[in-house]
């Protein structure tokens, strides 16, 4: 019992390394591409909302 | 002595700090409405959600408890982790509550509430929310701040409230000024910095302490309480049902748990926000679980070393005998009431925190002075940790405020313009109030015990009105009243009668693991027996008598 214990403690904390070290690269990069984007949609609504009332706060 | 080097190091802090200003400061131009101001325009994705959550959920005060967790506990001590992690991926994946909430186009949960449990309902639950919200991050800054002048060493007169107050202030000018945008892109920039440090940390620790250590530690501590919580003394299957509560209600109606739902682009993408970020929640308590341990296996159990040369000196030699005799981690445990009661207070409260502070303690001299940066390194990523988290918690309290507190004084329509002026100004005066609360409010007793007292105050109300909000057609406004008052009355109840001598007994033989599972049962109750009492309301032949038998009228 006491060996199993270990040992899912021991695969869990591989787990965790892999996982956290593979999303940080992976979030890292998509994550660049995300904030583009929702600059880019956020952009075209104030120049829309620009066009209509004036300039924002 | 530590090995901070301010040319180096406080090189790299400095070089974060910047990037952060400049990244914070330069979205404010975007924000044009209120719902760019608190939600992002909603026009959030998938992987800047699941960096923003995880790093929003990592503060230095999460990295604290959760290290004092493996010190005490061992492995056992990330059960919390292990559970939420769960609860987050089960909801992400089903829907539950998350996708009517998200579906609502609602901008708070208690925006949502009003629909079903009428306007007051959702004063109540704003004041709730805020009110639990707001105890729960007092103690953020001050905790921040010994982390760091640990790590670094460093000393000086008022330092702590110095730095703290300088951090504080840089938070508050980004997050006034852009909101939510700067809080996600900042979050995105700090997610990257913090978790490269602490893998890198976690990284030298299992290869210079080592795994066998950290086990063989462990074990002697702990014993097998410390690879299985059910069989721990100090937490047995009822703190780990209390946790499977307590994670599953800040899943569901933590704020800034919920601002990420709700600034999603749509219910889909914030479904998978819940599901990607879901097993970050493990590591959440692993790793500096991790460093806890590794605080054991390399300082041992020594609480006397905590002391100065005075303080000890001043000790009774029967009394420092005791104490260096104790068992982790409880350097109080063997003191009878009279001899606690002679110690000092500031050598009292060093006792006490001798769990609490070993992390940082341990890191201060266990990074090898030859691996040049990385002290700055792990400061730039606790820094990132202990900013995201503060920005977020501003926002999304403020957003309460503002949505459903002020709500009845916005019967007429505000202007986007003034809108947004008064959610600056409420983020604000949530900044100075964490200022003064969290540099002048020193905590007495369990970290993790105040944190969920606290926090159960609004998770056990809030999390029973969202699942009778989506699911129960009969719940209504007596429900959610009942629910919210002894939601909030049994958690208030056992804080007074543990700090009353004469129940301090009781209170210590209930223990906050069952107080905690009778707010979440009593509020469920107290939800389905008003809900029940209350009078159906007779067919409405409008939608008007609908909303009037809503307000409870």
């Amino acid at each position: 019992m006491m060996n199993l214990a270990r040992w899912f403690w021991w695969l869990l904390t591989v787990a965790v390394v892999l996982w956290y070290s593979t999303v940080t690269l992976y979030v890292a990069i998509r994550g660049v591409l995300d904030i583009k984007y929702m600059l880019a949609r956020l952009a075209a609504q104030r120049d829309e909302d620009h066009d209509r009332t004036g300039p924002p706060v | 002595m530590t090995h901070f080097s301010w040319w180096l190091d406080g090189s790299i802090v400095g070089l974060y700090l910047l990037a952060t200003m400049v990244a914070g400061i330069a979205v404010r131009k975007y924000v044009g409405k209120v719902e760019h101001f608190l939600l992002a325009g909603r026009e959030m994705n998938v992987y800047l959600g699941i960096a923003s959550l995880a790093a929003t959920e990592f503060g230095i005060v999460t990295c604290m408890y959760t290290a004092q967790f493996g010190y005490k506990y061992g492995f056992a001590g990330a059960t919390p982790g292990i559970l939420q992690a769960l609860a987050m991926f089960l909801i992400g994946v089903t829907g539950f509550c998350v996708k009517p909430l998200r579906d609502s186009g609602a901008m708070t949960i208690p925006e949502l509430f009003e629909r079903r449990y009428g306007a007051r309902i959702r004063w109540l639950a704003g004041v709730v929310i805020v009110l639990g919200g707001l105890l729960n991050m007092g103690v953020f800054l001050r905790m921040g701040g010994d982390f760091l002048l640990l790590v670094t060493g460093l000393h000086g007169p008022h330092l702590l409230e110095i730095m703290m107050t300088v951090l504080l202030t840089a938070v508050a000018v980004y997050t006034i000024l852009g909101g939510m945008l700067s809080v996600l892109v900042t979050d995105f920039l700090q997610f990257v910095v913090m978790s490269g440090g602490l893998l890198v940390v976690t990284l030298l620790i299992l290869a210079r302490v080592g795994w066998d250590r950290l086990v063989a530690s462990v074990q002697q501590h702990c014993g097998p309480g410390g690879f299985n919580p059910f069989v721990n003394s100090e937490l047995g299957w009822e703190f780990v049902v209390y946790q499977l509560f307590i994670q599953t209600a800040a899943t569901l109606t933590w704020q800034t748990c919920i601002a990420r739902l709700l600034a999603a682009r749509d219910t889909r993408t914030g479904r998978k926000v819940y599901t990607g970020t879901a097993f970050f929640f493990c590591c959440r308590f692993l790793i500096p679980g991790l460093w806890g341990m590794a605080a054991l296996a390399v300082l041992g159990w020594a609480p006397l070393k905590t002391l100065s040369a005075g303080e000890q000196a001043a000790l009774p030699a029967g009394v420092q005998a005791k104490i260096a005799a104790s068992r982790a981690p409880d350097a109080l445990g063997q003191l009878s009431t009279e001899e606690k009661r002679q110690l000092p207070p500031p050598v009292r409260d060093k006792l006490e925190k001798v769990s609490l502070q070993a992390m940082p303690r341990f890191l201060s001299t266990f990074l090898p002075a030859e691996l040049m940066g990385l002290l700055g390194l792990l400061l730039a990523a606790m820094l990132a940790a202990d900013m995201s988290t503060d920005s977020s918690y501003m926002l999304t309290w403020a957003s309460v405020i503002y949505n459903d507190i002020l709500a009845p004084f916005r019967r007429t329509r505000w202007s986007e313009r003034k809108g947004i002026l008064w959610n600056r100004f409420i983020v604000a005066l949530i900044g100075v109030y964490l200022l003064f609360f969290g540099l002048w409010y020193e905590l007495k007793g369990n970290l993790w015990d105040y944190l969920t007292i606290t926090g159960t105050i609004y998770l056990a109300s809030m999390s029973t009105l969202l699942i009778a909000c989506c699911y129960w057609k009969r719940a209504n406004n007596w429900g959610a009243a009942g629910a919210i008052i002894v939601g909030a009355a049994i958690p208030v109840a056992f804080l007074v009668i543990q700090q009353l001598p004469a129940t301090a007994e009781l209170a210590r033989r209930i223990g906050p693991y069952y107080s905690g599972m009778a707010a979440y049962v009593g509020a469920a109750l107290a939800m389905i027996v008003g809900s029940l009492l209350k009078p159906r309301p007779p067919l409405a032949p409008s939608g008007a008598a609908a909303r009037a038998a809503a307000e409870g009228g």
